[in-house]
């Protein structure tokens, strides 16, 4: 059974919390550190950002941050060691990335998994990639071998017709995009958010996380009364943007808003 | 959707866009499925393109470039003659039609050289719908020109400043106000490149540059050429140029595309010389990256051409080795485009002064009494104040 599975299904969380930052912003050491603050704040399942030139699925903040990681030399080896670093430090909690396919195509998909499963990653989230294309069906057959999963999002102009259709090859959970758009911080979601997230539930039998958009504890409360999960980025993100040029306040920071976050989830 | 599915040439195209995305893009699919079989549709094109861009256009027999150069008959396919100045007009009056098919008001569209965010914004003022260009910040100052052309139309521009502020950034840029906005407004993509169906899309209507071609070729030749020639930025103009010939087996087919300062990675556009298979702005095809799978950014001295992906469609083809991709650096198009502005009396695009290059070397192998067809995508107005400054550069 997947880790993830697992998690949701040990009954000892209501809703899960899912924090996201990239990795090697503003470098990769840094993010050894700001991962296991994270981590001994309070996270469910943490999700690492590989950074893609062409972030076409984010917003300006995450923008920023992948812009700022890869100032830094990219490599896979670095990506993996720093994921290693962090999967050690509390190996209970479920890592996974999200990056874009092209990085991972290129490193081969094989490749990738191996490493990616060595370094403690059990899923895999790729906002570029749809799950009617054959590279994710041969994706989702190699995550399969491994126990890892491939988590799809779903989002509020997906039909009935595609939800039903990606149930065949979606694990762990869904990625529910709250809003139309990209990534970013909003004040307000749409109406229908609870709906949506209770007729997902019933349509595709896996937990149902919410993303794009959440930065405020109040946000995280209410929606984590109806949602099996709460995603955060940008706002993570941003943190470290404007701290992050000095380490122990930018960590600091982190932890204070992780774990406010933390305590607004039941 | 799988190989040999719609929306794939070979292994490439596909629609690997974010799943926001997907919906419009369905739509605009099975809308477009549609509109392609309709006679209203038809006629209402064709009227725009006679009546106001200014179809069809015409082929130029180029008497003293033929003798300048001393090999084959040289045609012009004068897509420079075109409204606004180039053969993106072609797609985006196409286009807008379908978006007002569709019932969404709002048009957006990504450019480079300004070319397409012209004629976007110039459909755009013509159909009375609220227009937003998506345009690298770098190329607002290179391509000034266009960009206030574009303000003057009442469309609003977006300067792009991340990355290399060119135009892969700007078309990052318009996915994400499309993702956004998807429900009131159509992305107008410019070239052939972006997930299934654009290049498809793009690639058909733009068609009328080759059709037309090939037809006024052959009533005043009785006869097909023997090559043709086009630039490839994303390759609209060129795979425009191309389609209808792609059968006539005898017809040699050439690409030009933007070899910059040099090969180093960053120096260049040549995707089709240097790329890898990969994925980027909803299509898999060939693109200038990295081991790591990261993109390299791309260089031209034509702004039009500086994209480091390309059109599926040239990524099969070149594969396939029915169109011969040739690189051209940025000193070589500046000299044609001189070269061709002194003894032709037409100002190229700098982007078409790509496509002069190959077509002086085919020309010359070719030999005498040969002909052959080079597509004008657009002339150089926009170019002038840019190819002065180089040319300053140059003298210092
Ligand atoms: C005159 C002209 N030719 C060619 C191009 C390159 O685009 P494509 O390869 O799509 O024809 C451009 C793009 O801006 C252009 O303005």
């Amino acid at each position: 059974m997947s880790k993830i599975k697992d998690l949701f299904e040990s009954g000892k969380i209501k809703s899960a919390f899912i924090p996201y930052f990239t990795l090697g912003d503003p470098n990769y050491n840094d993010s050894i550190e700001f991962g296991k603050t994270i981590l001994d704040n309070g996270a469910d399942i943490l999700e690492l950002g590989i950074p893609f030139s062409d972030p076409v699925a984010d917003g300006p903040v995450i923008q920023r941050a992948v812009a700022r990681s890869l100032k830094n030399k990219f490599s896979f080896s670095e990506i993996f060691r720093v994921t290693k670093e962090i999967h050690l430090h509390k190996k209970d909690v479920p890592l996974v990335y999200l990056t874009y396919f092209n990085p991972i195509f290129h490193c081969g998909i094989e490749d990738f998994l191996n490493q990616a499963k060595d370094s403690g990653v059990v899923g895999l989230v790729i906002p570029d990639l749809p799950f009617d294309t054959k590279e994710s069906e041969v994706l989702f057959q190699e995550l399969r071998k491994r126990d890892m999963d491939l988590i799809h999002l779903v989002t509020p102009a997906s039909t009935k017709k595609r939800i039903e259709a990606l149930k065949k090859t979606s694990t762990g959970f869904i990625y529910y995009v709250t809003s139309f758009g990209v990534t970013g911080e909003r004040r307000e979601f749409s109406v229908d958010l609870k709906e949506r997230i209770r007729f997902l539930k019933e349509t595709i039998q896996l937990p149902i996380c919410a993303g794009f958009g959440i930065s405020t504890p109040d946000q995280a409360g209410q929606i984590s009364g109806y949602a099996d999960g709460i995603i955060i980025g940008s706002a993570i993100q941003r943190i470290i943007e404007e701290n992050g040029h000095e380490f122990p306040k930018a960590k600091q920071a982190l932890a204070e808003y992780i774990a406010k976050i933390r305590v607004a989830i039941p | 959707m799988g190989k040999n599915q719609p929306g794939y040439f070979g292994e490439f195209g596909g629609r690997y866009a974010p799943e926001i995305l997907t919906e419009a893009l369905e739509e605009l699919e099975s809308t477009y499925h549609k509109l392609k079989k309709s006679k209203k549709f038809k006629k209402e094109l064709e009227f725009y393109l006679s009546n106001y861009v200014g179809r069809p256009s015409p082929l130029t027999f180029a008497e003293r470039l033929t003798k300048h150069w001393g090999g084959a008959r040289i045609w012009l396919k004068r897509e420079d003659l075109n409204h606004t100045g180039a053969h993106k007009i072609n797609n985006a009056i196409g286009q807008a039609l379908i978006a007002k098919f569709m019932g969404k008001k709002r048009i957006i569209a990504e450019t480079g050289a300004g070319q397409h965010g012209l004629a976007t914004a110039t459909v755009g003022a013509m159909f009375g719908m609220e227009t937003v260009v998506y345009m690298g910040a770098v190329d607002v100052e290179r391509q000034n020109l266009n960009a206030k052309k574009i303000e003057m139309l009442g469309a609003k521009i977006l300067p792009v400043t991340a990355g290399e502020a060119t135009l892969k950034e700007a078309t990052s840029e318009a996915m994400r106000d499309w993702a956004l906005n998807v429900s009131t407004t159509h992305y107008i993509v410019g070239s052939a490149i972006g997930p299934h169906p654009f290049p498809t899309i793009v690639r058909d209507l733009q068609a009328v540059i080759g059709k037309e071609a090939r037809s006024q070729f052959k009533k005043q030749n009785h006869k097909l050429p023997h090559a043709i020639v086009a630039c490839v930025g994303g390759g609209s103009n060129a795979i425009g140029m191309f389609h209808a010939f792609l059968k006539d087996k005898h017809v040699a087919i050439y690409g030009a595309e933007a070899g910059g300062l040099g090969p180093k990675p960053g120096e260049h556009s040549a995707t089709l010389t240097y790329g890898k298979t990969g994925f980027l702005h909803g299509t898999k095809t060939l693109i200038i990256q990295d081991e790591a799978g990261q993109i390299v950014p791309a260089h031209s001295v034509s702004a039009g051409l500086d994209y480091p992906g390309v059109g599926p469609e040239h990524a099969f083809l070149s594969q396939t080795k029915r169109v011969d991709y040739r690189m051209v650096t940025d000193e070589q198009a500046l000299d044609c485009f001189l070269e061709v502005t002194r003894i032709e009396g037409i100002i190229p695009a700098l982007e078409t002064a790509h496509a002069f290059h190959v077509a002086r070397d085919v020309a010359k192998d070719l030999g005498k009494k040969k002909d052959l067809i080079i597509c004008l995508s657009g002339r150089g107005d926009k170019d002038v104040t840019e190819v002065l400054r180089l040319l300053g550069e140059k003298s210092k």
